[in-house]
């Protein structure tokens, strides 16, 4: 037993951070699979959709996103952070950005054939704006040191910017569409991916929270510094990027009302102060993004409300029903 | 971008962010698609006269139902329709009825009917040359009758579907009725129908065939080609068709086919499109109380023994008869409280399986003298005895037996408190209901066409109650609002009957064994003749308007008219769940409550945003939420309105996501010893992160 490593097991009987539990929770509960929805009903819109290169670029940049933060995002927060139970949940949620990125590559093989797939593979290699922002994410998710809470937290940082601000120029095209009922099966999954990309957003802002109240006075007025210097930095990179894959849309200063907005909800969620006055984004957007759940219809597509279930058994006490007879 | 699109969607996004309604957003969205999308695409006449010439010569009309009315007649209707002065209360009522009912040019770019030529149309066809209804048609749509969306969609169109949209088929134990049943299936299916198909009667997997085991693959793979059948037929690609399968739960097959609606199914047998209902008698029920175990049988081996299909028999009566013979194989033992617990457990992930309580449905069945009901339909308000067609090889004539066409209309409860005439109101739907199922013939599917011509069976319904209930300031599950729905379904229930009785009269015709009934023998009436007259509470009373309040001496009168003219209709009421039928006449589903003040609706491929009817910011305290309302008192409520309804009521029930398998198990058992006949979708609500965080932090 002589200088071994000393392993702990995870010990989930005895909560060692605050909310761990509620977000494995949650997050298991929005299980799902792209699979159950039937992308294959847009092929008719599809065909005769005017904007098909802007959808396309959208979707690749969305999965370069998602490929980052699944092989390098959440594995290297997961292993430097040291806590065992946030390193469960971060895994859990690595094993959903997977399958966010799986889930668009089901939306080209449903709508493109290979040679267009391939091109936009392609260009996802080529376009400058969109490997800056992966490139900036990833050497700050790659710099984590081992025992290190600030490094650690910069990581934090550089996730919450990603899902709740960068994914956004992205999200817009398929909420905006959809909402007008243009491509529709495609915008539920991308409401699907934002419901659990906003329990992302929330837990990892608050565990980076969490660490960030240890530092200093000091530090933590340095790291503001570093933070809003970052994020000014991708937000004029986002700019660019949206200016260059809308163009031909014309929706170019919505979207980055919508950016804006979005990089507010980040910094909220690191609970910081937010950086952008507020403005009016595109209502049909913002309805697009409430995660209550829309009306079920069994004629059409399969609603994004239902979870698993929580299971007790039946015993004789549910048979009484006394508590009604007051 | 569609900028009523916007104003529409602008209304729910200040209301979930400042709580305030700004119904203003919606009229102007309204006004709105009027202007942009509307008017301008609205073909010009320049009297009616030419309008009707120009449809009829294009081929848009029918031109034989017009020309059984004087064209002076025509357009009398015409003025009345116009009368009422209609305008869509929402954005909601006004985008779904040009969008999906109002009569286009063939290439889509021209609008050629608005709302009142629509409705009058209606009336002349279903009317049939009868001036005298054409006119009370016009009147009852425009204020408070509401036909069935196919009825709606359809009625004097030269290219159409049917007038009917629900089908019930059972399949037997064969392979040429299983081909049969899926070609119907196909066929109805190609008519926009939904159609619930009866699987219980198949043996399970692993039986014998031709007395070799093993050799059966049980019900699963006929789901599976049936799912297949009704993707592959939709109504012009209008809409996806749909279909429901049944199955006792004391089936050798029945553990399969509750799984099968998991999402995490094996793709082999899952059902992803395909809705899935569970036959449960009384008896498990029982067992599941003492915690015993059930065991599963074959249909092969109860045919074979005892010369009746599963279906036949009432499992509660059989069950321990079943046990006690050795040629019945016992297939399987599951403990009672675990499959129900699966059962559950299913229904939060999915929202299936429906569930038919067996017993109450057919101990409370006007027609048991005639056979059992043994299925209900895709919306599982449907519920009519069926006999199964022997289905022979090609050179033997089939012998048909009895399955189920419907057709629909549901009552405006709101309006028709406002009436100046109920009985004439009601009496009105079930005419025109009456004629609908006369000239419906589904030639395709023989014992459709059979039981539609024999039993003129029809399904009048109501919408709008939790709208009526805010308009008279009552609580949804208070107990005013039950004694309401009380007065108000056994003031329908009456005056159904009566109407029923009357067509007969005229028609000196009554349904197919009308003597094997319950309605010919008296004792539909006993609990009526025998009940105690009271007067509604105040608040009731002034909630039920002119709806008249049914004594005991009223039916005892109408017992003595049907003894002597019968009945005519062999069902008369089943209450609809009413999706998009509702929302164009602005009204609250079905007797639910709203789901969400101002709901979202994800209709086929549109996203509209719909405040609920007479919403403001004053009476926003009485639209509680459906997923607040106690679904003790919610079960309540729908047993108050089940008294009276000879068929079934589309129940949904809804629960979050904090409520555990037990919570929901102890809502059904409540619902079925109360008498509820069915239990329709189970919704559920995720509850969103901010809610979670926000109550635990």
């Amino acid at each position: 037993m002589l200088n071994l490593k000393q392993y702990e097991a995870v010990n989930w009987n005895k909560p060692t951070s605050d909310l761990a539990k509620v977000f494995w929770d949650q997050q298991w509960k929005q299980m799902w699979q792209p699979e159950e929805i039937a992308v294959s009903k847009d092929i008719k819109q599809w065909k005769d959709f005017e904007h098909q290169d802007t959808y396309k670029k959208v979707f690749g940049g969305l999965t370069l996103l998602d490929t980052v933060q699944t092989n390098i995002g959440m594995n290297e927060i997961a292993k430097y952070n040291n806590d065992l139970q946030e390193k469960a949940v971060l895994t859990v949620f690595g094993s959903f950005e997977a399958i966010h990125a799986k889930s668009y590559s089901y939306i080209f093989t449903t709508l493109c054939n290979n040679d267009e797939i391939d091109a936009v593979f392609e260009w996802v290699k080529k376009n400058e704006f969109l490997q800056y922002k992966a490139n900036r994410i990833s050497e700050i998710y790659l710099a984590i040191k081992e025992n290190d809470d600030e490094s650690l937290w910069k990581a934090m940082f550089a996730s919450v910017m990603l899902e709740s601000f960068l994914f956004y120029s992205g999200f817009f095209y398929p909420l905006y569409l959809g909402g007008q009922g243009t491509l529709r099966n495609s915008a539920e999954v991308i409401s699907l991916i934002l419901r659990d990309e906003s329990i992302h957003g929330v837990a990892i802002g608050f565990f980076a929270q969490n660490i960030f109240r240890k530092f200093s006075q000091e530090k933590q007025d340095e790291l503001k510094v570093w933070g809003y210097e970052l994020l000014l930095d991708l937000y004029q990179n986002e700019m660019k990027y949206t200016e260059d894959i809308y163009a031909e849309t014309g929706l170019s200063p919505e979207v980055k009302a919508y950016v804006r907005f979005n990089a507010n909800k980040a910094l909220m969620n690191l609970g910081l102060d937010t950086m952008f006055p507020e403005e009016e984004v595109n209502p049909i957007v913002m309805n697009g993004i409430r995660n209550e759940g829309s009306t079920y219809d069994f004629f059409s597509q399969k609603g994004s409300t239902y979870a698993l279930a929580k299971v007790q058994p039946i015993t004789d006490e549910t048979f009484n029903f006394d508590f009604l007879k007051k | 971008m569609k900028e009523y699109l916007k104003l529409n969607n602008d209304l729910l996004n200040s209301y979930s962010s400042t709580g305030i309604l700004d119904l203003d957003k919606d009229k102007e969205a309204t006004r709105k698609y009027f202007l942009e999308n509307v008017n301008v695409k609205m073909r010009y006449y320049i009297d009616l006269e030419e309008k009707i010439k120009y449809l009829v010569a294009e081929g848009y009309y029918e031109r034989d139902f017009l020309d059984m009315y004087p064209m002076e007649f025509i357009k009398k209707l015409f003025k009345i329709a116009y009368s009422y002065k209609f305008r869509f209360p929402s954005f909601m009522s006004a985008s779904k009825f040009y969008e999906s009912y109002a009569m286009k040019s063939r290439d889509g770019q021209e609008i050629l009917e608005k709302y009142e030529d629509r409705i009058t149309i209606i009336s002349l066809y279903l009317a049939q040359g009868d001036q005298d209804l054409a006119e009370r048609a016009v009147r009852s749509i425009m204020e408070a009758y509401q036909p069935a969306t196919p009825t709606a969609l359809n009625s004097g169109k030269k290219a159409r579907g049917e007038l009917v949209s629900c089908f019930k088929l059972t399949v037997d134990d064969t392979m040429n009725s299983i081909a049969e049943n899926i070609g119907y299936c196909l066929e109805l299916s190609r008519l926009g129908g939904g159609v619930g198909t009866l699987l219980t009667d198949l043996r399970p997997l692993g039986d014998p065939i031709k007395g070799i085991l093993n050799r059966a693959s049980g019900v699963m793979p006929v789901a599976k080609l049936l799912e297949n059948s009704f993707s592959y037929s939709n109504q012009l690609g209008q809409r996806n068709g749909s279909g429901v399968v049944y199955l006792n739960i004391f089936h050798g097959d029945i553990e399969e086919f509750i799984s099968s609606k998991k999402p995490n199914a094996d793709e082999k047998i899952r059902l992803a499109t395909l809705s899935t209902g569970v036959i449960i008698p009384s008896i498990f029920f029982e067992l599941m109380k003492r915690d015993k175990d059930i065991i599963l049988f074959s249909p092969y081996d109860i045919y074979r023994e005892y010369g009746k299909r599963m279906s036949e028999i009432s499992m509660t009566e059989m069950y321990y008869e079943l046990l006690d013979n050795p040629n019945i194989r016992k297939l399987k033992r599951v403990n009672a409280r675990k499959l129900y617990t699966e059962i559950k457990k299913t229904q939060f992930e999915s929202g299936y399986p429906f569930e038919v309580f067996d017993d109450n449905v057919n101990e409370n069945h006007a027609l048991k003298g005639l056979g059992r009901v043994k299925m209900s339909n895709l919306c599982t308000e449907i519920l009519q005895v069926q006999s199964t067609s022997e289905i022979t090889d090609m050179d033997q004539p089939n012998e048909y037996g009895l399955d189920v066409s419907c057709n629909l209309g549901s009552i405006d409860i709101h309006r028709a408190t406002k009436s100046e005439n109920f009985e004439e109101l009601i009496t009105t739907g079930m005419q025109l209901l009456t004629n609908v199922s006369l000239m419906t013939n589904i030639k395709n599917v023989p014992s459709v066409a059979k039981a539609n011509k024999l039993m003129h069976s029809v399904g009048l319904g109501v919408m709008n109650l939790h709208g009526h209930l805010v308009q008279s300031n009552i609580l949804y599950g208070s107990p005013e609002s039950i004694e309401f729905v009380d007065y108000f379904m056994e003031a329908l229930n009456y005056y159904s009957l009566q109407a029923s009785m009357q067509i007969a009269k005229d028609k000196g015709e009554t349904f197919y064994r009308y003597e094997e009934s319950e309605y010919a023998n008296g004792r539909y009436f006993d609990s009526y003749i025998t009940k105690e007259d009271k007067e509604p509470s105040a608040t009731v009373k002034e909630a039920l308007g002119n709806v008249p309040i049914i004594t005991a001496t009223m039916w005892q009168e109408l017992k003595e008219q049907v003894a002597e003219h019968g009945v005519f209709n062999a069902y008369r009421l089943a209450v609809a769940p009413t999706g998009s039928i509702s929302y164009i006449r602005s009204s609250t589903a079905s007797l639910a409550p709203c789901t969400e003040r101002v709901e979202i609706r994800d209709y086929a491929d549109s996203r509209t945003i719909y405040p609920m009817p007479f919403l403001n910011n004053d009476n926003r305290h009485l639209y509680v939420e459906a997923y607040e309302v106690d679904p003790y008192k919610l079960i309540d409520l729908y047993v108050a309105a089940q008294k009276h309804v000879d068929q079934g009521i589309s129940m949904t029930l809804y629960v979050t996501d904090r409520w555990t398998t037990e919570q929901l198990a102890k809502v059904y058992i409540y619902a079925w010893m109360k008498g509820i006949k069915t239990v329709y979708y189970v919704r559920q609500r995720l509850q969103t992160l901010e809610e979670c965080v926000s109550c635990s932090i």
